[in-house]
C-alpha cells in the first residue's frame, strides 16, 4: 500500500453566494496520477488555489504528508503549480525563466541550474533555451509553463487544465510529460474538462462538480457506476421538454435516462434488444431527430450520469 | 533576502534589456531643459536663434516702473529676441487683428503708482491666435519680468515712494533701462548704481537668497541649471510610476500569484518592489544628471549631497506610488490617476513654471509635492548650501508612505 501524500477534508470555499467548493475531500498517494474531472465553475481552480496557499478564507483542512499543509511555509518547496494562465516573463528566455521562478524556492543555484537544464530537455526547448518566450508558440508556451511548475523538483505536482488552447499534437506531448513525471514518482492531480486526457493517462480519476466529489475511482471502477449498458446518444432539432414528454409516454422498462440537454439526450439501456422499440416510439412521436450513435459504457457516460450534463459548456 | 534580490535582480535585468522607453524618458526632460533654456537664454545656449519676436507695447502709465519695463526691452540680449514697437491701443490692436505682430503687451494705467503703493497690477499680454509659440514665449517674458518686478518693487517699496515723490530727482542718470527679467543682472545693474542705493543693497542681497535659483553664483548664471531639476523630478516621477504599476500588470497576468505559490512572503515582494523601483531611478537620475553636466555644464553641487538628495527623492517617488497602487483595484486606474497626480504635481511643484511665478495664494501647495523639495533641494546644493528641510521632508513622508504601502499592499496581494 503506497503512502498518502495528500489527505483534503471537508474543503468549503464561497464567494458570497456563489458555493465554489462544498466540504470537498479527496485524498491521493504516492505516485498517482490523479484527474479532476469537472465542467466550467466547477471549483476546480478555487480547490488549486486553495492547495497553493494563494486563496484564503476557507473551511477544512488539508495535510500534506500528514502535516497541515498550510502551517509551514517551507512545504511549499515540496510543492509545485502549474496555473491555468501562462504567466511567465515573456521578454526573458525560457532558461532565465525557469532560474528566475526556481530561485524563488529554497533550492541551490547549481542544483537549480541542472534541474533547468535537464527540464529544458524534458519539454523539447532545449534547443531554444535563449530565445525570448515570446517567441514561442502556443504549444511551446504551456509547455514551459508545466516545466516551471517543475524546476524546484516537488514531490507533488498540481495542474489546473494544462492542455487548453492547444492543437492536437501539443497535447498528446504535454501528456507524455505528465505521464512521465507520474512514473518518475511525483504524484499529480490535474484537473481538466477533457475526458479523453484523463481516460489515457490517469491511475484515478474523481468526477466533482458544483463543488463536491460526486465519484472516484479507477477508470474501470467507474465505468462499473453505469453498469455493463448500452448508451444511446440522441441528437436533433428537439428542447429537452420536448424529448422528456415524449419519453415519458413509453413504457420506459430497462432504461436509464442519464442525460436530457436541448439538442441532445443520453439513454442506458441494460438490454441492447430494447433499443430498437424505443427508437420507434421516438419516431412514431415525430421527435427530430438527426443523428444516433450507440456506444459502449464509457467515462462520459459515467460523467453524464453523475452530473446530468455535458462536460462542454 | 535572496529571494528580494533574485526580484530585484530580474526586474532591473528586464528594464536594461529593453532601455528604449527608459532612454526615452531620459532624453525628454534634457531634450526639453535644452528647447526652453535656449528660449529664455538664446546667447549661451548654442547656436539657434529664434526668430524676432514682433512685440507692441502700450505704454498707458507713462511713470517710472513703466519706464523701467519699457527699458528693459532694450537691454542687449533681449533686443536680440524682440523688435518692440511703442505705439497706442487702438492702433496696435489694429496691427495684432492683422496679424502684423505676435503679441501685445499693455502696461496699465496707475502701474507705476500701484506698485509703489504695493497694489496688485496687471500687465496684460494679447497674444496672436494664429502664432502658436511666438507669442508664448513673449507671455513667458512678461511674466517672468512681472516676477521680476513684483520682487524689486517689494524691496524697494520705501524708496520707490520716497523716488516718486522727488519727482525733481535726475532719472535719466539711473540707467535703470538695463534691468533685466533676471534678478541677478538687476543685482549688477543695482551693485553699479551703489552711490545711489547703497543702503538698499543689503536688503537685496537678503531677499536674493531666499530665492535660490535667482541666486548669482560668482561663476554666473546657467538657465539650464534653472530648468532641468524641476524636468528631472517631473520624468522620475513618470519612470518610477511606470515601474511600480508593474505590481498591477503582474497581478492581473497571474504572475504575483505564482510568486506566491513559493516561500516567497507578500513582505518580500513589496520590499523588493520598492527598492527595484528606487534603484531604477536612482540610476536613471544620476545617469541624466550627468549628461546634463556634459551637454549644458550645470555644475549639481557637493556629489555626495546631490546623490543623497537623489536617493531620498527617488525612494520618495517608489514608496508613493507602491502606496498608490496598493489603493488602486487595477491598472486602468492606476493609469487614470497616476498622470493626472503627476501633472498636479509637477504645476505646483514648480517642474512646469518657476515656483515664483506661481500665484501667492498658492504657493503653500508647493509643500505638498516631491518636485518643490526636489528642485529647492537641488538648488541650495548648487549655491553651496546642505538641503536639511528638502531632506528630511522627503525621508521622513517618503518612509511613512513606504510604510502604509506595505500594510495595503500586503492586505491587497493576499487575497
Ligand atoms: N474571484 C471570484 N469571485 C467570485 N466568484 C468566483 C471567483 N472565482 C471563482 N468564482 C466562482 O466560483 C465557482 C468555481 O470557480 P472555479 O474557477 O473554481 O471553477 P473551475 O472549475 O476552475 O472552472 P473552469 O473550468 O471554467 O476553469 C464558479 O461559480 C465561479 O463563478
Ligand atoms: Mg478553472
Amino acid at each position: 500500500m503506497q503512502q498518502t501524500i495528500l489527505e483534503i477534508k471537508n474543503l468549503s470555499k464561497s464567494y458570497g453566494e456563489t458555493i465554489a467548493l462544498a466540504n470537498f475531500s479527496l485524498s491521493l498517494k504516492k505516485g498517482e496520477v490523479l484527474g479532476l474531472l469537472g465542467p466550467n465553475g466547477a471549483g476546480k481552480t478555487t480547490l488549486i488555489s486553495i492547495l497553493s496557499g494563494t486563496l484564503r478564507d476557507f473551511t477544512g483542512s488539508a495535510s500534506f504528508k500528514g502535516q497541515d499543509l498550510f502551517s509551514d511555509r517551507r512545504l511549499k518547496n515540496l510543492i509545485g503549480i502549474v496555473p491555468q494562465e501562462m504567466a511567465f516573463y515573456e521578454d526573458l528566455g525560457a532558461l532565465e525563466n525557469l532560474m528566475f521562478w526556481g530561485g524563488l524556492y529554497d533550492i541551490p543555484k547549481k542544483e537549480l541550474k541542472r534541474r533547468a537544464l535537464e527540464l529544458l530537455a524534458v519539454v523539447e526547448l532545449s534547443a531554444r533555451a535563449k530565445e525570448p518566450i515570446k517567441k514561442f508558440s502556443g504549444g511551446m508556451k504551456r509547455r514551459l509553463n508545466i516545466a516551471i511548475g517543475l524546476v524546484h523538483q516537488p514531490e507533488l505536482l498540481l495542474l489546473d487544465e494544462p492542455t487548453v488552447g492547444i492543437d492536437v499534437q501539443a497535447k498528446v506531448n504535454i501528456l507524455d510529460i505528465i505521464r512521465n513525471i507520474g512514473q518518475q514518482g511525483t504524484s499529480v492531480v490535474f484537473t481538466t474538462h477533457q475526458l479523453s486526457e484523463v481516460e489515457q493517462i490517469c491511475s484515478r480519476i474523481a468526477i466533482m462538480d458544483k463543488g463536491v466529489v460526486l465519484a472516484e475511482g479507477t477508470l474501470a471502477e467507474l465505468i462499473r457506476i453505469v453498469g455493463e449498458k448500452e448508451i444511446v446518444e440522441v441528437s436533433g432539432e428537439f428542447s429537452a421538454d420536448a424529448f422528456s414528454a415524449i419519453i415519458r409516454q413509453s413504457d420506459g422498462n430497462g432504461m436509464e435516462i442519464l442525460s436530457v440537454t436541448d439538442n441532445q439526450a443520453h439513454l442506458a439501456f441494460a438490454d441492447s434488444e430494447r433499443i430498437p422499440a424505443m427508437m420507434q416510439h421516438l419516431f412514431k412521436h415525430h421527435l427530430p431527430i438527426s443523428d444516433l450513435k450507440i456506444k459502449s459504457p464509457n467515462l462520459e457516460a459515467v460523467f453524464l450520469k453523475m452530473t446530468g450534463r455535458s462536460l462542454r459548456d | 533576502m535572496s529571494r528580494t534580490t533574485l526580484i530585484i535582480g530580474n526586474d532591473i535585468k528586464r528594464r536594461l534589456r529593453a532601455p528604449m522607453a527608459t532612454i526615452l524618458f531620459l532624453i525628454i526632460p534634457l531634450a526639453m531643459t535644452a528647447l526652453i533654456g535656449m528660449i529664455f537664454d538664446p546667447g549661451s545656449g548654442g547656436e539657434t536663434k529664434l526668430p524676432a519676436i514682433k512685440l507692441l507695447l502700450v505704454d498707458k502709465d507713462k511713470g517710472l516702473a513703466a519706464k523701467f519695463l519699457v527699458g528693459a526691452f532694450d537691454q542687449k540680449e533681449i533686443k536680440d529676441m524682440f523688435q518692440v514697437t511703442l505705439i497706442d491701443e487702438a492702433a496696435g490692436e489694429k496691427l495684432m487683428k492683422k496679424g502684423k505682430a505676435s503679441a501685445m503687451l499693455i502696461i496699465p494705467e496707475n502701474f507705476s503708482d500701484d506698485l509703489a503703493e504695493q497694489k496688485i497690477s496687471t500687465l496684460e499680454v494679447v497674444k496672436n491666435p494664429s502664432e502658436e509659440f511666438l507669442p508664448g514665449v513673449a507671455e513667458e517674458f512678461a511674466n517672468t519680468m512681472a516676477v521680476g518686478f513684483s520682487a524689486i518693487v517689494q524691496v524697494f517699496a520705501d524708496e520707490l515712494k520716497i523716488i516718486k515723490s522727488a519727482s525733481k530727482l535726475n532719472l535719466e542718470a539711473i540707467s535703470i533701462a538695463e534691468l533685466t527679467p533676471f534678478l541677478e543682472m538687476a543685482r549688477i545693474k543695482i551693485i553699479a548704481l551703489n552711490s545711489y542705493l547703497s543702503p538698499l543693497l543689503l536688503q537685496l542681497k537678503t531677499s536674493t537668497t531666499t530665492k535660490p535659483g535667482k541666486t548669482a553664483k560668482p561663476k554666473g548664471f546657467n538657465i539650464f541649471a534653472y530648468i532641468m531639476p524641476g524636468m528631472l523630478i517631473m520624468f522620475l516621477l513618470f519612470i518610477i510610476e511606470a515601474f511600480m504599476r508593474d505590481i498591477q500588470n503582474e497581478r492581473a497576468d497571474g504572475k504575483i500569484r505564482r510568486m506566491m505559490f513559493s516561500p516567497l512572503t507578500t513582505r518580500e515582494l513589496i520590499a523588493a518592489r520598492i527598492f527595484s523601483g528606487w534603484l531604477m531611478g536612482v540610476l536613471i537620475c544620476l545617469t541624466a544628471m550627468a549628461v546634463g553636466t556634459l551637454i549644458f555644464s550645470i555644475d549639481w553641487g557637493n556629489s555626495l549631497l546631490v546623490l543623497i538628495l537623489v536617493v531620498v527623492s527617488c525612494f520618495w517617488c517608489a514608496a508613493f506610488f507602491a502606496m498608490l497602487n496598493a489603493f488602486f483595484k487595477n491598472k486602468n486606474q492606476a493609469g487614470a490617476f497616476a498622470a493626472p497626480i503627476i501633472l498636479v504635481f509637477a504645476a505646483f511643484g514648480g517642474s512646469m513654471l518657476p515656483l515664483e511665478q506661481i500665484p501667492q495664494g498658492m504657493r503653500w501647495l508647493a509643500k505638498f509635492t516631491v518636485n518643490n523639495w526636489f528642485i529647492t533641494g537641488s538648488q541650495e546644493i548648487m549655491a553651496g548650501g546642505i538641503p536639511h528641510g528638502s531632506l528630511i521632508v522627503l525621508s521622513v513622508s517618503g518612509l511613512f508612505f513606504a510604510m502604509v504601502a506595505m500594510i495595503a499592499l500586503q492586505r491587497r496581494l493576499s487575497t
